[in-house]
């Protein structure tokens, strides 16, 4: 629905570039004119006096029209520039040769560049018409006794030719490129609805990342308490995983240490990704416990969020508990599957320990929260550490 | 494999504020300025507008070579003036048609040494008569026929260029013209013919590829109307990529042993990082927006739009009013700015309070506040009406230097969905 271009601000958009072109052609050439005008002996110095004014009056509709669409600009200036012309034609004595090329720029170049902006719309082309035999008319006409009518009309011809040729070609320019820009745009959607959906597919691969990021965490504090051949087994499992989710496929860790490419089953079972688990914390030295039930169903974003906050317990036991085994009591009623995480280690008090230092609020709780599970903390200094996940079935 | 470190940090990319551009491939791209694409945008028609405006120039000044034949001393020269300056411009024209790119140095050197011989040609041609603005033709085209390579060679070249061609014709009149007040009109002007258009080119083509630039840009933010609720945005994804990647060699050398454990300090140190970056990836995009993605991804919105979304209601808009949002906010900052002045759009989203009207009992309502300062109330024009219409009811105020727009805005219950 969006791929069709906004035609009202296209036409201000190519309006915009139209009244700068002209702001500064017509400009440019005005000041052309009033040099010519002001040498020596161009036109009277009456003649000149009075045109000033007019010249000034150019110059400031001429840059209006660079900030403005209203053809109020444009109009007073093609006035103004005719009393100008017929001035300079009917000063005293005539003009000199300066003075006819003040006309001539002012009339063929000066006026002719608001051309430009007289393309888009008939109103706009009709008033262009209009201009230009209002201009061209009494250019020739005032300036006949001076020199001859058909150069002069040639002149001024190809002067507003030229202009309204630059002015048709802009606005038909730009509705192209507004296309060309219009066909990127559909296809950057279309790459962006992609990435959308690889980044979904690497976010999704929770299990997978929760593993490596226990292992980097480890690596991160040198290995502390892992065997180096323990490590090295972990880091080449964790690597195959990354290297499975790279070429495309989403993996899930497995218990036996072979790996295979999930399916979309709706429900796993919960036991051998329990098991899993429980060798990665063995192999960096906590023992695991499991007690009660082992295959529990559970849909696998449930399943996903309810392992991930388990692992992160079991982190929190391995780093901060100071004893080397942790409980994990798995059970289950109609509505609820609850694991009980246990350990006798040092405890806390849970005033004194910022939840977010212990990554327990966005890992544990959001993740748990999304699938509309919860979590809940007990801990006493000394008596060790509770914590119970709750997920629904 | 020996282990190295990934050379950059993706930290900045989410922690600390406002991300640095998060441009998709396509974006950048295609708004560097010059690049060869750009001509497919659009240029290259301008580019055969200027091919035309210049063969027409130059048929011109064939009609004023022949009326003046018989003052020339000699017009030999002349003519070869015009005859070199009509192969060159035939070369070039066909050189960037056939040239997908820009045109190669050598032959822009070509080009300029071509259009001096022209130059110096045609003074030759008519040094005698001591009066150049009156009789120079080719010279004054060979100063316009710059305009054929105003698309395909950068603007600084051509100003150099034009310039050099100006400063060598006012010398080569002064040098030799005997300036008084009779003769001083006709070198005005020609030096003008031969210099204006050229600069005039020059304002048009930097016009132009603005409104190219600007044009893209906004098609780009626009790709964000159709996205989910939550959004990770284009660079999440080459993001995740590249930290899964480093993650992977990271382990693997540790594995295959070419990394030797205990981990040096400073590798561990980038696991460390590792694991907080992925952590922050794989969290990221719970709260992000479309909108928030449309203004950070966007050269022109991230400089001077704002946003406060806590709840992330923006996500709740539909497309249609998205639109109406991003135009508004669009239209506020390209359009309405007093020049000069910096103007900056704070856009505050937040739940209304007001009861939802008869009718839309399933709706819910959001209020959206555009406050903007350095715009000039009565500078909005109408289709920046029509834009914030398609968001919602509104009422506007205006107070000091700034417009405040408060948009009532329903939309469905994401209870119901």
């Amino acid at each position: 629905m969006q791929t069709l271009p906004h035609m009202d601000l296209i036409a201000k958009e190519r309006d915009r570039v139209l009244q700068r072109t002209a702001r500064v052609a017509s400009m440019s050439f005005l000041t052309v004119s009033v040099i010519c005008l002001s040498l020596p002996g161009a036109v009277h110095t009456m003649t000149l006096l009075l045109c000033f004014p007019l010249y000034l009056i150019i110059a400031v509709m001429q840059f209006q029209v660079g900030r403005s669409r209203s053809l109020g600009w444009v109009v007073p200036a093609f006035v103004a520039g005719i009393v100008a012309i017929l001035l300079i034609a009917g000063t005293p004595g005539g003009p000199s040769q300066a003075g006819l090329s003040a006309a001539a720029q002012l009339a063929s170049a000066s006026l002719a560049c608001l051309a430009i902006v007289l393309t888009t719309t008939l109103t706009r082309r009709l008033v262009l018409l209009a201009s230009f035999i209002g201009v061209a008319g009494i250019t020739v006409v005032a300036l006949e006794p001076f020199q001859k009518a058909i150069p002069t009309l040639g002149l001024l011809t190809v002067g507003w030719i030229l202009t309204a040729l630059i002015g048709f070609w802009i606005s038909s320019g730009v509705p192209q490129a507004v296309r060309r820009i219009a066909s990127i745009g559909r296809a950057h959607r279309a790459e962006r609805q992609a990435s959308e959906i690889e980044a979904q597919r690497r976010q999704g691969a929770r299990l997978l990342h929760d593993t490596v990021l226990a292992t980097l965490t480890l690596l991160a504090h040198s290995g502390v308490g892992v065997s180096a051949d323990a490590m090295r087994q972990q880091a080449g499992d964790d690597a195959r995983l990354l290297r499975q989710l790279r070429l495309g496929a989403t993996p899930t860790p497995q218990a036996s240490g072979d790996y295979s490419l999930s399916t979309p089953v709706s429900e796993t079972v919960l036991g051998t990704t329990l098991e899993s688990v429980k060798q990665r914390f063995g192999r960096m030295g906590l023992e695991v416990r499991w007690h009660g039930t082992g295959q529990v169903l559970l849909p696998s974003d449930v399943l996903d969020a309810f392992l991930l906050a388990l692992a992160e317990c079991l982190e929190n036991v391995r780093r901060h508990s100071g004893v080397t085994d942790a409980h994990v009591t798995i059970t289950e009623d109609d509505t609820t599957v609850r694991a009980m995480i246990t350990d006798s280690g040092v405890g806390f008090v849970l005033d004194d320990v910022d939840s977010a230092s212990l990554g327990f609020k966005e890992s544990v709780v959001a993740r748990l929260k999304e699938v509309g599970g919860q979590a809940r903390l007990f801990s006493t200094p000394g008596s060790g550490t509770t914590v119970v996940l709750e997920v629904p079935r | 494999m020996t282990y190295a470190p990934p050379e950059e940090n993706t930290l900045g990319v989410i922690v600390g504020g406002r991300p640095r551009h998060a441009k998709s491939a396509t974006g950048r791209r295609l708004t560097g300025d010059d690049t060869p694409r750009l001509r497919s945008l659009g240029t290259g028609y301008v580019g055969v507008g200027a091919a035309v405006l210049v063969s027409l120039r130059a048929i011109y000044g064939l009609v004023w070579l022949v009326t003046q034949w018989d003052l020339y001393p000699n017009p030999i020269p002349a003519a070869a003036a015009w005859l070199l300056l009509v192969v060159v411009i035939a070369g070039t024209i066909t050189a960037i048609q056939l040239m997908s790119s820009q045109l190669p140095h050598w032959m822009f050197a070509l080009f300029l040494t071509g259009l001096a011989s022209v130059v110096a040609l045609d003074v030759y041609a008519i040094w005698s008569l001591d009066n150049i603005g009156e009789y120079a033709t080719s010279a004054i085209a060979a100063g316009m026929t710059l305009l054929l390579v105003l698309t395909v060679r950068p603007s600084t070249d051509i100003i150099v260029a034009v310039s050099v061609i100006g400063a060598a014709l006012a010398v080569v009149i002064a040098v030799n013209v005997p300036l008084t007040p009779a003769n001083f009109a006709p070198q005005i002007t020609a030096l003008s013919f031969a210099v204006l258009p050229t600069v005039i080119g020059l304002v048009l083509i930097s016009n132009f590829r603005r409104l190219v630039q600007g044009e893209l840009d906004r098609v780009l933010a626009q790709s964000t109307l159709t996205a989910p609720r939550f959004a990770v945005g284009m660079m999440a994804s080459g993001e995740l990529a590249r930290l899964d990647l480093a993650a992977e060699k990271l382990l693997d050398s540790l594995a295959n042993g070419s990394t030797k454990l205990p981990l040096s300090p400073k590798i561990a140190s980038t696991a460390a990082s590792l694991a907080t970056e992925l952590r922050l990836h794989l969290i990221e995009g719970r709260r992000a927006t479309w909108l928030y993605h449309a203004i950070t991804e966007s050269d022109l919105l991230g400089k001077s739009v704002t946003l406060t979304d806590k709840g992330s209601l923006a996500g709740l808009l539909d497309p249609v009013q998205r639109d109406g949002l991003l135009s508004t906010a669009w239209l506020f900052v390209v359009d309405t700015a007093k020049r000069g002045v910096k103007n900056s759009v704070h856009i505050m989203i937040a739940p209304s309070t007001t009861a939802v009207a008869p009718g839309f009992e399933d709706k819910v309502a959001i209020g959206i506040s555009v406050t903007s300062t350095g715009v000039i109330r009565n500078r909005i024009d109408a289709s920046t009406w029509q834009a914030i219409a398609k968001v919602g009811s509104y009422t506007d105020s205006t107070e000091d230097s700034s417009v405040r727009l408060d948009i009532e805005c329903l939309v469905d219950n994401p209870a119901d969905q």
